[in-house]
């Protein structure tokens, strides 16, 4: 049997330039597949790696409203409520690169810090951060984009809080989950409450609350929400995945897209497999009606054409993901993280994409060898002998 | 010069090869295609929305109507300025309210999606004379009656004529009809009465933005220059045009950009497998080619020849993916923009360019997959050809 399948790996050898073509195309295809399964996968990091235990509330008619600051009494007094934070987008940017976008928030840091617990930060720029009034905290992705170092004096526009905001950089933040944008921008909530007028004092964006069962999340949620029912602003309580899927489903058309272009590779990279076996099958004929006329059967036949195909699938996926792995962690991955964070905070190809995409090869390569097998082994041999050809 | 018909004859012949190798460029091409028509979409949908004489006025640092906001009384002198530049049709401007509000997306479970809602003057008809109610009646001015985008209509809960939905607790609007504006981004959006969004929404004295007609384009400088020298006001003008190109940026790009590289690695793969198909066709033709020879056609007319047989049987599936590709602007999608954070309906928008540019890309990978088997063909000796 194993003879037979060496055999078969050996006829590969017979058309080099045809293999190494055959290979080169599937494994282009698998490339792109790899890369758009990546796109999809890095998408959905925020809703796998959201913080199990943690919900967010916010204004029931659009998230540009803002909830009054007392809310987040209410909410703390809600039973299974371990601890909760407040957070505002204040929608910066630095003057001198109106068209950079980075994610500027003002929060609670007190109560900000152990809610937001993958956000790792030093104990020495924690202190001097919580200590220092028009102190600020930034990703380190950020801090590279903008040559930020801590001591630096740093000043935001404002939008939606018009105005220049001098701030001084406290420290420097990682991530210790996936999920989270490293290229925040993070300030004082009360630095900026103290300088708005009057009337746009003490209203927060949103609220964000950890739970002490995960499982009765769903049933804090709406408690939460009950208690603003009959007042003046409604909100909306859910928990931190729901919130992603809802979000990531706002963009449902392009991800289907993607979906069904990543089909249509696979598609081509089996019309590449299957053009290269059925033309190798095509040549052989005549040498396969020898073969059958010295005793072989049909079966050895068929044999040897998937035998051949499997190898070629297995060259093709090995080649394929080898290629892809690196392009795609090394080159697009860095190159997405540092530009495009706040979308694609962790941009890499899953284990489960480059086992997924390396079995699809072998499958694709058997499923194109099928048709050429079953006429291989149909052959009749004295037809075949007597082909000019 | 070898006859094309000998050509042509030898696709015919071989219908299944053929068809398979043109299959997969055609594949190629609709995606290519495809993906450019839907990036240019999103562009025209929102530069559509603008007209070349007109200004928007935001507050200085704003990157979209959504957060900028300015006072009441800065509304007419604005618009006092705008007049001493020079508009004069009625009325030269327009101060609106713009808020996005969640709403249930129909055909979806649990879908949700935000929705623009814009607070509109009495004489937004008038200002934006390219709109027109095409079903229903214009809202009636200080009431809760709004009328729906012919884009959104019925796409959300509540957008339909008769219906209504709450933009804030017990403050229901009814849709009294639906407008329609060439397809460009208002289409996607809800006019209510300023005074109505105003005070559900909490801007009470404030507008978002100010839009300004001025008598022509080449105004614009003279206005941004007079409003703009005021510091005091922190206020920044920007031609309408560029506004919307802006807002459209991020999501036209990204599609670009992913379509493109798709679009590489796809051609990279469909140019192989011509290449292995032509192979295949020389090394079946060896005696054919050496006959042709022997007869006294020359290297470089069989090497013409090759290389016109893969590049016309690329136009040919080029041709049949591009076709296919126009099929697609029956398609509507929605989906929110990364600009604006909300909902906006567009569809794949071809350009003459877009095609012409996907069947040279066909002809362009006719001709490299071609390259080689042809130069191959060329090379091959007559006697031992004919021997073999």
């Amino acid at each position: 049997m194993s003879g037979l399948f060496l055999i078969a790996a050996r006829n590969l050898g017979r058309n080099w330039l045809r293999t190494i073509l055959t290979v080169l195309g599937a494994a282009v295809a698998l490339i792109a597949f790899v890369m758009l399964r990546t796109v999809l996968s890095s998408w959905e990091v925020g809703a796998e790696y959201a913080a199990k235990d943690r919900l967010g509330t916010r204004h029931k008619v659009s998230f540009i409203m803002q909830l009054p600051k007392r809310y987040i009494d209410d909410i703390r007094n809600v039973p299974g409520v371990k601890q909760a934070t407040w957070a505002n987008w204040f929608g910066g940017k630095d003057p001198g690169k109106p068209n950079e976008f980075f994610a500027t928030l003002a929060v609670d840091a007190p109560s900000f810090l152990p809610v937001m617990d993958e956000l790792v930060l030093d104990e020495a720029s924690k202190t001097r951060w919580l200590g220092d009034k028009k102190g600020a905290i930034v990703g380190d992705v950020l801090a590279k984009k903008l040559n930020l170092k801590v001591g630096d004096k740093y000043i935001l526009q404002g939008s939606i809080y018009p105005g220049d905001w001098e701030f001084q950089i406290d420290g420097i933040y990682t991530a210790a989950r996936k999920s989270l944008d490293r290229s925040q921008f993070l300030f004082h909530w009360q630095y900026m409450n103290d300088l708005l007028p009057e009337a746009r004092r003490d209203t927060i964006g949103w609220v964000m609350t950890r739970v002490d069962d995960p499982s009765r999340s769903a049933d804090i949620s709406a408690k939460v929400d009950k208690i603003f029912d009959e007042r003046d602003t409604q909100t909306v309580t859910m928990s931190e995945r729901n919130m992603q899927l809802s979000f990531m489903a706002m963009f449902g058309a392009i991800l289907t897209v993607l979906d069904i272009v990543s089909i249509i590779i696979l598609v081509i990279m089996l019309m590449i497999l299957g053009n290269t076996i059925a033309m190798g099958v095509r040549e052989r004929t005549r040498e396969y009606a020898v073969l059958r006329a010295i005793g072989f059967l049909p079966w050895h036949i068929r044999f040897f054409v998937l035998g051949e195909a499997v190898v070629l699938g297995i060259i093709a996926g090995v080649v394929g993901v080898g290629i892809a792995y690196p392009f795609v962690n090394g080159l697009m991955g860095k190159a997405i993280e540092e530009n495009m964070s706040a979308w694609f905070p962790y941009f890499r190809v899953e284990p489960q994409v480059a086992i997924m995409a390396g079995v699809i090869a072998v499958l694709l390569a058997t499923t194109a060898a099928l048709i050429p097998a079953i006429q291989a082994g149909r052959i009749s041999v004295t037809d075949a002998l007597r082909r000019v050809g | 010069m070898i006859p094309v018909r000998y050509n042509y004859r030898n696709l015919v012949v071989r219908k299944t090869t053929t068809i398979a190798a043109a299959f997969g460029l055609a594949l190629v091409v609709f995606v290519f295609a495809a993906a450019q028509m839907l990036g240019n979409g999103i562009k025209k949908t929102l530069g559509r929305s603008a007209a070349p004489e007109n200004a928007i006025v935001m507050r200085r640092g704003s990157s979209s109507e959504m957060e900028s906001g300015i006072e009441e009384s800065q509304v007419n002198l604005i618009l006092a300025q705008a007049a001493q530049i020079g508009a004069s049709k009625k009325p030269p401007g327009v101060g609106e309210v713009l808020v996005v509000i969640l709403l249930d997306k129909i055909g979806t479970v649990g879908g949700v999606s935000n929705v623009t809602v814009r607070g509109v003057p009495e004489d937004v008809f008038a200002f934006r004379s390219s709109a027109k109610i095409t079903e229903g009646r214009a809202a009636a001015p200080g009431t809760d009656e709004v009328v729906v985008g012919a884009g959104i209509r019925g796409r959300f809960k509540g957008l339909e004529i008769g219906q209504s939905f709450d933009i804030k607790k017990n403050r229901p609007v009814k849709v009294v009809g639906v407008f329609a504006d060439g397809g460009s981004s208002f289409e996607s959006e809800v006019w209510c009465d300023l005074h109505t969004a105003r005070t559900a929404f909490g801007r009470e004295g404030y507008v978002s933005s100010v839009r300004v007609r001025l008598d022509a384009a080449g105004k614009f400088d003279a206005f941004k220059a007079l409003i703009e020298q005021d510091r005091q006001l922190g206020l920044n003008v920007q031609r309408e045009a560029d506004y919307y190109a802006k807002q459209s940026e991020m999501t036209a790009d990204f599609l670009t950009i992913m379509g493109t590289m798709i679009a590489v690695l796809f051609s990279i793969g469909a140019m192989i497998g011509a290449t292995i198909t032509m192979n295949a066709q020389v090394a079946n033709r060896q005696r054919e080619i050496g006959t042709l020879r022997a007869l006294g056609f020359s290297r470089s007319s069989i090497l013409t020849s090759f290389l016109l047989e893969s590049t016309a049987l690329a136009f040919l599936g080029g041709g049949v993916g591009a076709i296919a590709s126009l099929a697609l602007q029956f398609v509507k999608i929605t989906m929110l923009n990364a600009g604006t954070w909300s909902e906006i309906v567009f569809s794949f928008e071809p350009t003459p360019a877009i095609l012409m540019r996907s069947v040279f890309l066909a002809g362009f990978m006719g001709v490299v997959g071609g390259f080689l088997p042809a130069i191959r063909a060329a090379r091959v000796s007559p006697i031992e050809a004919m021997r073999a």
